[in-house]
């Protein structure tokens, strides 16, 4: 780990300072619920996200929310504003894919700490299941690749991880298994995550016996579609105090960006998307002044299977190519070395990007998870990935103030 | 690779400006790589400006010999539409191309269970309509 990253010290300070915290969460049922809108989601997540802070809703100054993939905005963030009757003093639409949800956090810190806002709702939801058309969907797929030089190829965005997936396994010689071990780890964290969509249980051979989406991947190394919403309010302890709230806190300790392509054309090699992942887990780890092995709970971006291992292994947890061991062995799992989503992830719970992986590292850390609580968690990690494991940030949580 | 023409349902680039001479040579059955004249390193997929530091706009277009090595590929077994209802399975790759950039494209010509990483590639050009022409690969020698 660098330890002369420009700005560590000043942020380790602010943060120390200014306290930002997460103080609510919500999560509203997940699945095919071809009844609600893409808005609908939205506001009834921000309802219980406030409900579950004991704020009101006059009492929220900020708004950051991303986009949807049902119901194409300009301006999301105002649009959600209008639809759900607040008048924000913050707004910003954070839109960098799957590495969204975990910098909505950093960017209601940022204006939080330059005094733009003091509690700010960051709320994402989509009828991304019910509600996208076979055009939405072939327009998506576009996007996820270029449009000109990769697409008229039949990519797929499956295809594009998958490429990354066989150069994971010619580089490391690692194998299929090794893959599946990570839809087979969330698919056992999903059976205790009340509003998970895939509960039954999954074996190794099930994930490699299932229909060949692109070799190497299967059915099962691709992550779900879902209908959705889920919300957090992110503001400071002094601020939490003043208005009463009485939830444990999620105390951020650290943030960071890390960029590798946007295109896989202009990839180079695995270890650019490494670089990128440990830059952004660099920034992060070095502003809370910890080190991987003092991270009690990860929870890593998996819209496919390939992406848990790059991540692993790019922040740091285990040295590049043992990912796949590390999973096999079960290591990820609930009461072993590191357990990785313990709500079953993208895999197995639901995909709303990581919104649901910030959500469920708040209630690890409150000691609010339930059945699937670890056993005293101190420090989370969240990591999110955007386009094919392109654009990557990281962000550190503790269940106690920086110091 | 010229079999009968049937309609063509499939995505078709879109040409900007600045990619005109590529599609153009590809019609030509000819594979050109834009170059910075300034810094003399190719480049891919094809800007307006050298992505390099010069950020020069001086870009000629070198003749390839349309020689590379498959650095990495997947069989597809689903298209991304109902335009590729019977295709599958066929290989998407990314080719390492001999000035060094690399292009994602299709491997063809060759049963995909065959297809390996570092696999030796020639571009082969497939007229998809009358005025589109996709660079593709097929196993060299």
């Amino acid at each position: 780990m660098s330890e002369n990253l420009p700005g560590i010290q000043e942020t380790r300070e602010l943060l120390k300072k200014k306290k930002v915290v997460i103080a609510g969460v919500g999560e509203t049922e997940q699945g095919k619920i071809p009844d609600k809108s893409s808005f609908h989601f939205l506001s009834e997540a921000s309802k219980l996200a406030i409900e579950d802070a004991g704020i009101k809703k006059d009492d929220v100054d900020g708004l950051v929310t991303a986009f949807s993939l049902v119901e194409h905005t300009f301006m999301h963030c105002t649009t959600f504003a209008d639809y759900f009757g607040m008048n924000p003093r913050f707004f910003s639409s954070v839109a960098v894919g799957g590495a969204t949800a975990v910098w909505m956090v950093a960017e209601a810190a940022m204006a939080i700490a330059s005094g733009q806002s003091e509690v700010v709702l960051c709320v994402r939801g989509d009828n991304t299941l019910s509600g996208i058309s076979s055009s939405g969907m072939l327009a998506l797929i576009r996007e996820m690749c270029h449009a000109e030089f990769e697409f008229p190829y039949g990519l797929t965005t499956p295809g594009g991880y998958a490429l990354a997936a066989q150069r994971y396994l010619h580089d490391w010689n690692a194998r299929r298994e090794h893959l599946a071990a990570v839809a087979v780890t969330m698919r056992k964290h999903a059976a205790d995550k009340e509003n998970a969509m895939n509960k039954d249980p999954l074996s190794i051979e099930d994930v490699l016996d299932s229909r060949v989406i692109a070799e190497p991947l299967t059915k099962y190394d691709c992550s779900i579609i879902s209908d959705g919403g889920a919300a957090f309010i992110v503001t400071t302890e002094d601020k939490a105090k003043e208005l009463g709230i009485t939830n444990d806190l999620a105390y951020l300790w650290g943030m960071g960006q890390g960029y590798s392509h946007q295109y896989l054309t202009t990839l180079e090699n695995l270890d650019q998307i490494y670089n990128a992942v440990e830059r952004s887990g660099d920034k992060a780890f070095n502003t809370a002044g910890i080190e991987p092995k003092d991270v009690d709970i990860a929870f890593l971006y998996d819209c496919f299977t390939i992406t848990v291992l790059l991540e692993l292994e790019g922040l740091g947890f285990v040295p590049k190519g043992e990912g796949g061991a590390f999973a096999l062995e079960g290591r990820m799992e609930i009461g072993k070395d590191l357990p990785v989503n313990t709500h079953g992830g993208l895999l197995s719970q639901a995909h709303l990007g990581a919104m649901h992986h910030v959500v469920e590292a708040t209630l690890q850390l409150r000691g609010d998870a339930g059945c699937r609580q670890v056993e005293d968690p101190e420090v989370a990690v969240v990591h999110g990935n955007g386009g094919i494991v392109s654009a990557h940030s990281t962000v550190v949580l503790g269940n106690q103030p920086l110091n | 690779m010229s079999e009968q023409k049937k309609e063509y349902n499939k995505p078709l680039p879109e040409f900007r400006p600045e990619t005109k001479p590529f599609w153009e040579a590809a019609k030509e059955h000819r594979l050109v790589i834009p170059r910075s004249r300034e810094t003399g390193e190719f480049f891919f997929y094809p800007r307006a400006l050298s992505p390099g530091g010069d950020m020069s706009e001086d870009i000629e277009w070198v003749e390839s010999e349309g020689r590379g090595k498959v650095w990495t590929f997947s069989i597809h077994h689903m298209g991304p539409s109902k335009a590729y209802k019977g295709e599958p399975p066929y290989v998407v790759a990314l080719i390492e191309m001999e000035e060094g950039v690399k292009m994602m494209s299709n491997v063809v010509d060759v049963d995909p269970g065959e297809v390996s990483i570092g696999m030796d590639v020639q571009v082969v050009f497939d007229d998809v309509t009358d005025e589109v022409t996709l660079p593709k690969f097929k196993p060299a020698g």
